[in-house]
């Protein structure tokens, strides 16, 4: 238990989380990047004890990448499980981040696992696995991509209970700061209230906002002995924006907070 | 000789007294694109427009070097309404540059933290200099420089008589010690300007109403008499109150209602008192009245059409218009059938081929659209193809010794093009403010009008389907959508004859005709849609569709569309487009052609790599 990862909770996530695999709910979790999803994720899967199996959802993922394949061993054919079918085995956690990315049909097989059936058939081997009582089903999205190509079938959709996620309040991210890094209030907090000017750049002179994963990197420089106008430059300008005018404004920013 | 004299004698003594530095000064033009960002990143309102003040008499005492030369009486200095946030044109009070700069970006920063706009000026701004500092302690060091910088370039107490001293030593102290002083002492005569601070209250003189860079027609304003006669009592009210509380707050006033009654004697139309239809126009027009700032006083605006086409016999009106909301910003509603739109077909166009100057263009660009490659993919378990198909052939092993029926499918991959599954609609801005001249020989609806010929040619050979609508109007009741290319017409002589007949006229209410073209392309069937709007600056109508209202509805338009599964993209010739589309189109959603004679060649370039 003393190696949970660390995690700060700013609601009753982790309470809705706990009934959620309790109750053999999966769950979807929603929020835009670097702002704690799978952090949350490891987290509760130290405190729960389960194993936890990631997977990086891509353009190009196939069922047979979740679910597993046959390989040719010695003239012969083994079949390997995919993470899906490990987890559902282990009786772990399944976590799929980004799961819009995945192609639709991918999705599908998740269908008989995510309602009460929690089944998971292997068509290549004919085997029907049933899911034990620990396993939990887990999947990730951003909603914030404009990609309306991707979005999400309703009738996956609706075989998930929900949990939105956003930036963390102010107080709560300086608390992340301190706990993840461990520099001093002071340093924690200019360095929320450059994210927090940035943030109100969204949607207008930035497509992608300040993450609390971008100050964490700052802070972690800073805690190394990097100047922190320095490490601000590295961890969030230049990361945000490859405009040069737009760099120079979010470095009066950083100025305006660290001063010269 | 006498001339001569004078003119000697005047450059010496504006030398003289000249307390700028040309060579350290910084100008808001290098400086808009950083001060908007920054602004914003302070938490300052995304909705505003950043422009240059315009000067403003100060009525403060001047040095007798100043007197001479009739210098240092006039100065611009940063403030904000509800729509813009004006800085000066160029800071050149101190002899480096960085200081200049930092006095930009210091105003801008006090402009953007948020203070309780009642409280008496010189409060109110040290106010907003605590709140900064605080919130920004990375400005203390630059404002403790400015300050030490500027306090010396101000009259020394002890050079004026007592009232001015006290006045000056308040102000000093309260540069020195923001939140120290809470009265301004009151004296007859007005204090040196603090250039540190923000304007007190928006001066309203009718040079603030910057022309609007589309080229509409000019707007010509008056004001009715009972306007005039409630400016009066206004001020009247203003000079009564106790003098001195806010000594710097009525100088202002009474300010901006000299150059008011100037303005109206130099400038008021002649033919504007006999015509009765502007009469009635004033009446209809008493909704647009612009309310300044304290509420208090209002001016009715009075636009005139000019050099407009004859109305509507061009083009055939299609069905009885169609009613569309419009979304109003200070009230945050959405109006149900606030507008009507009129789709409409020219009647004039004849069938023609493509201009000759264009052919050898349009073919270069048919034999490169032809080429753009469409995505690929691989396709399984065909019968013949590139490679094999492992899961296929794995599968196939495993089913045999299993001693499964094995059906002979395909073990080979292949890859094939993907059909694109792309619609785009393309509408553009045909508004008066296209018959501007884009360069030495071409108006801007020239350019428009190759782009839409090359655009089309360049789609046709893709396959593409698409669409081309033209867009201008003359108030909510006529919004004026002419279809050139319907996403079921072909791409023929007549629609060639369409873009031809092209022309400019009316205004710019964009909101609606988005809001239909939106309706259209959301109607096709395909996964892509593109929106592309075209156009040379900003939204505008007559009624009270400018400024921020427009802007804020078109912005509202394109979230719907976006909303729709649409994706909205703006190209733009306007070169201060930089300023507004980013608030409506995104950081990614729009490009701006420097050179107009480039969009034809641009735009379907453009084209290609987002649909690539």
């Amino acid at each position: 238990m003393e190696n949970l990862p660390f995690y700060q909770s700013h609601g009753s996530e982790i309470e809705l989380f706990e009934r959620a695999w309790r109750n053999n709910l999966p769950l979807l979790i929603k929020g835009p990047t670097g702002c704690g999803k799978t952090r949350f994720v490891a987290h509760m899967a130290a405190k729960l004890c389960l194993p936890l199996h990631t997977v990086a959802c891509h353009d190009d993922l196939t069922a047979a990448d979740l679910v597993g394949r046959h390989l040719i061993v010695d003239g012969q054919t083994v079949w390997s499980d995919g993470p899906l079918t490990r987890a559902v085995r282990e009786g772990g956690i399944c976590y799929l981040d980004e799961v819009v990315e995945a192609r639709k049909d991918t999705t599908v097989v998740l269908h008989p696992l995510a309602d009460d059936r929690r089944i998971l058939p292997i068509d290549r081997t004919g085997e029907i696995l049933a899911a034990p009582p620990s396993f939990m089903l887990v999947v990730s999205y951003n909603p914030g991509y404009q990609n309306f190509l991707k979005g999400m079938k309703p009738s996956t959709r609706q075989r998930f209970i929900s949990l939105a996620f956003d930036f963390p309040s102010a107080t709560q991210e300086v608390a992340i700061l301190i706990g993840e890094t461990g520099i001093d209030e002071m340093l924690a907090k200019r360095l929320v209230s450059i994210a927090n000017a940035f943030r109100a750049l969204k949607d207008h002179d930035l497509e992608e906002v300040a993450s609390t994963r971008l100050l964490v990197y700052a802070a972690t420089l800073i805690k190394d002995g990097c100047e922190p106008v320095l490490a601000c430059r590295a961890a969030l300008v230049e990361t945000l924006t490859d405009d040069p005018e737009t760099a120079v404004a979010l470095r009066e920013v950083i100025d305006a907070t660290f001063g010269l | 000789m006498e001339e001569y004299v004078g003119e000697l004698w005047h450059k010496l003594v504006t030398r003289v007294a000249d307390k700028q530095h040309a060579e350290a000064a910084v100008s808001l033009d290098e400086m808009s694109k950083t001060a908007a960002i920054f602004f914003r990143a302070l938490g300052g309102d995304a909705g505003l427009n950043l422009s240059a003040a315009p000067s403003t008499r100060h009525g403060a005492r001047r040095s007798w070097r100043d007197r001479l030369a009739t210098t240092g009486e006039r100065i611009e200095l940063c403030w904000r309404d509800g729509e813009t946030l004006r800085l000066p044109e160029k800071i050149d009070i101190f002899t480096e540059r960085s200081l200049n700069r930092d006095l930009y970006l210091w105003l801008v920063a006090l402009s953007a933290a948020n203070v309780d706009d009642s409280l008496p000026w010189i409060v109110r701004n040290q106010k907003a200099t605590q709140v900064t500092l605080e919130r920004f302690p990375g400005l203390v060091a630059r404002y403790h420089r400015l300050v030490n910088t500027l306090l010396p370039l101000r009259p020394l107490p002890t050079s004026l008589p007592a009232a001015e001293a006290a006045q000056e030593a308040a102000i000093r102290q309260a540069l020195i010690q923001p939140g120290s002083i809470h009265v301004l002492p009151p004296s007859k005569k007005l204090f040196q300007p603090v250039l540190l601070w923000t304007h007190p209250s928006p001066p309203m003189s009718a040079k603030n109403k910057v022309s609007t860079s589309d080229g509409a027609p000019e707007r010509e304003q008056s004001e009715d008499k009972n306007g005039v006669k409630s400016r009066k009592k206004h001020a009247a009210e203003r000079t009564d109150m106790p003098d001195g509380k806010d000594g710097f707050l009525m100088m202002f006033r009474a300010e901006s209602l000299f150059s008011w009654t100037e303005y109206i004697n130099v400038n008021r139309p002649q033919d504007e008192e006999d015509d009765v239809e502007s009469a009635a126009l004033a009446a209809e027009d008493m909704d647009t009245m612009t309310i300044a700032r304290d509420g208090e006083t209002s001016v009715a605006k009075l636009r005139f059409d000019l050099d407009l086409p004859p109305a509507g016999e061009d083009d055939a009106p299609l069905g009885e218009g169609i009613p569309l909301p419009e979304w109003d910003y200070k009230k945050q509603i959405m109006q149900p059938d606030y507008c009507r739109l009129q789709e409409l077909v020219s009647q004039q166009a004849e069938p023609c081929e493509l201009p000759a100057q264009l052919r050898r263009t349009a073919r270069r660009l048919r034999s490169q659209f032809q080429a753009l490659a469409p995505t690929r993919t691989w396709l399984k378990r065909q019968q013949d193809g590139e490679e094999i198909d492992l899961d296929a052939w794995v599968l196939q092993e495993a089913d045999l010794l299993s001693g499964k029926h094995s059906d002979s499918r395909g073990m080979y991959r292949a890859q094939v093009n993907q059909q694109r599954d792309l619609a785009c609609l393309l509408l553009a801005d045909l508004s008066l403010s296209t018959d501007a001249y884009a360069s030495d020989h071409a108006r801007v609806i020239d350019v428009i009008r190759d782009s839409l010929y090359l655009f089309s040619e360049a789609l046709s050979a893709t396959g593409d389907r698409f669409a081309m609508y033209g867009f201008s109007s003359l108030k909510r009741g006529n919004v004026r959508f002419n279809r050139l290319k319907s996403f079921d017409d072909r791409y023929d002589g007549l629609a060639r004859g369409r873009i031809q007949a092209i022309k400019p006229g009316y205004y710019t209410r964009m909101g609606a005709a988005i809001r239909q073209a939106s309706a259209l392309l959301a109607a096709q069937p395909q996964r892509q849609r593109l929106l592309l709007l075209l156009t040379d600056g900003k939204p505008n109508d007559l009624d009270r569709y400018e400024g921020r209202y427009g802007i804020e509805d078109t912005r509202m338009a394109l979230h719907e569309a976006r909303q729709l599964g649409l994706r909205p993209f703006c190209v733009t010739i306007d070169r201060e487009a930089n300023e507004y589309l980013p608030h409506l189109f995104g950081a990614g959603g729009f490009a701006v052609i420097r050179k107009p004679e480039d969009l034809p060649k641009e735009l379907p370039l453009l084209y290609a790599q987002m649909t690539r």
